[in-house]
């Protein structure tokens, strides 16, 4: 799709440089990145040609629409929101915001779902989790939409940590460990967690047209700007499976059931085939290796959520103690 | 379907297997099914992969776990026909 452009505007995030021809809500580029995307707006026709006589995904509704273009571009577009164009080798997504869509929202998409096509295309293995920084060190919190993970973090928040990244993680592999890069410096959340946690929403914008949930820009002192090194997964249990639950409860996943965790929380399920699989059954093998993944089920009342932070914390420590205990117990073996 | 015992185990084309700790994952890229292993099956899959024949891998297991021989072999015999219902081995006879 050749398009005269201007991108000057240039950003940093999950890792990645983007060059935007129209100002984004991101921190400034940084020289140290793993990927580019360029980001282009382009007027409806562009996309009328586009999706000319293609077929959509079977999981398209009048919501959502997917389909694959005859050049190998990804269509994607959310009613109400915009639509996007995601190149073969995910290295420019050229966009298109609805009126009455404000820039808060269509960022969103843009920078979540729309990025995370381009993220895969690249070679990158996106996870659905919320990740907050505890002593320079990042805990991510893992699970689908409406398991919690945006709540738990804001508990942390308000607790003085900082947020790394809200719904998309990227990860890369980096000397003996695992690095998770910041995300858009803001979070979702609904007014009463948000008031809860945050104590205002009177800067949130109302993410689509069809829930309550709140874009909620998080300031630069509560905010990570940098990659730090992924300390511990917490998978969140499902609601329905959390629902009855009583206390809080962690317990460390057996390293298949680790890597099963990690595979279900892929961001982008959309993107299949023999490559991606091949690459996604390697990086979430090396990730099962370096960082321990853990089951988290709490019961999912408001008032129960400080106390599950404070469980989370426990358990780092506890797990600190773990790895500075074994020098010793091999030492003492040997004499 | 039917074991048979004389017939040798080769992983299926296009499935990727992984040790993870002492417990094993895989998947088959053509299905797109991911499946997981705990200890025993790992070992399980590691044994008949190399082995000449199922009976072979069964003589091994018998020497490393404590358990009756009809029940390894009803064990076994269940984790075959699982490995190959999921298109993830393929049975031929012995050479």
């Amino acid at each position: 799709m050749p398009m005269d452009n201007d991108s000057s505007h240039r950003y940093c995030v999950y890792g990645i440089a983007i060059a935007s021809d129209s100002p984004l809500t991101l921190p400034q580029y940084s020289h140290d990145t793993l990927g580019r995307v360029e980001c282009l707006q382009a007027p409806a026709p562009l996309f009328q040609k586009a999706i000319e006589s293609i077929v959509f995904d079977s999981r398209s509704d009048s919501w959502y629409r997917h389909a694959v273009t005859r050049d190998g571009s990804t269509y994607v577009a959310w009613d109400a929101i915009g639509e996007f164009v995601v190149a073969a080798d995910g290295r420019r997504i050229v966009c298109r915001r609805d009126e009455g869509c404000c820039a808060e929202s269509f960022q969103v998409y843009l920078l979540g779902q729309a990025l995370s096509f381009a993220l895969v295309q690249q070679r990158f293995e996106p996870l659905h989790a919320t990740v907050v920084v505890v002593n320079d060190e990042a805990v991510a919190f893992l699970g689908g939409n409406a398991f919690g993970k945006s709540t738990l973090a804001a508990c942390f928040l308000e607790a003085g940590y900082r947020l790394l990244t809200d719904d998309l993680l990227n990860l890369q592999e980096s000397g003996d460990g695992i690095r998770a890069y910041p995300g858009p410096p803001r979070i979702k959340l609904f007014p009463r967690v948000a008031s809860c946690f945050l104590h205002a929403i009177a800067n949130g914008v109302e993410m689509n047209p069809d829930t309550k949930k709140l874009i909620l820009p998080i300031d630069a002192h509560r905010s990570c700007s940098r990659p730090v090194p992924l300390k511990a997964i917490y998978s969140l249990a499902a609601p329905h499976d959390a629902s009855r639950r009583r206390d809080v409860t962690i317990e460390t996943l057996s390293p298949r059931q680790a890597f099963m965790a990690l595979v279900s929380a892929a961001f982008n399920r959309t993107l299949t085939g023999r490559q991606r699989l091949e690459r996604q059954f390697g990086m979430m093998g090396r990730v099962t290796d370096l960082v321990p993944v853990k089951k988290l089920v709490y019961p999912r009342t408001l008032d129960r959520v400080e106390e599950v932070r404070d469980a989370v914390l426990d358990d780092l420590v506890r797990d600190v103690r773990i790895a500075r205990s074994s020098p010793i117990a091999a030492l003492a073996m040997l004499g | 379907m039917h074991v048979s015992f004389s017939d040798c185990v080769r992983v299926a084309p296009d499935v990727l297997f992984r040790l993870v700790s002492d417990e094993a994952v895989l998947v088959n890229l053509n299905t797109e099914m991911y499946l997981g292993l705990n200890p025993v099956g790992a070992r399980m899959w590691s044994v008949l992969s190399e082995a000449t024949s199922i009976q072979a891998a069964y003589e091994q297991l018998l020497k490393e776990y404590e358990v009756e021989p009809s029940e390894l072999r009803r064990d076994l015999e269940e984790f075959v026909a699982q490995l190959h219902a999921h298109q993830l081995i393929e049975t031929r006879p012995a050479a």
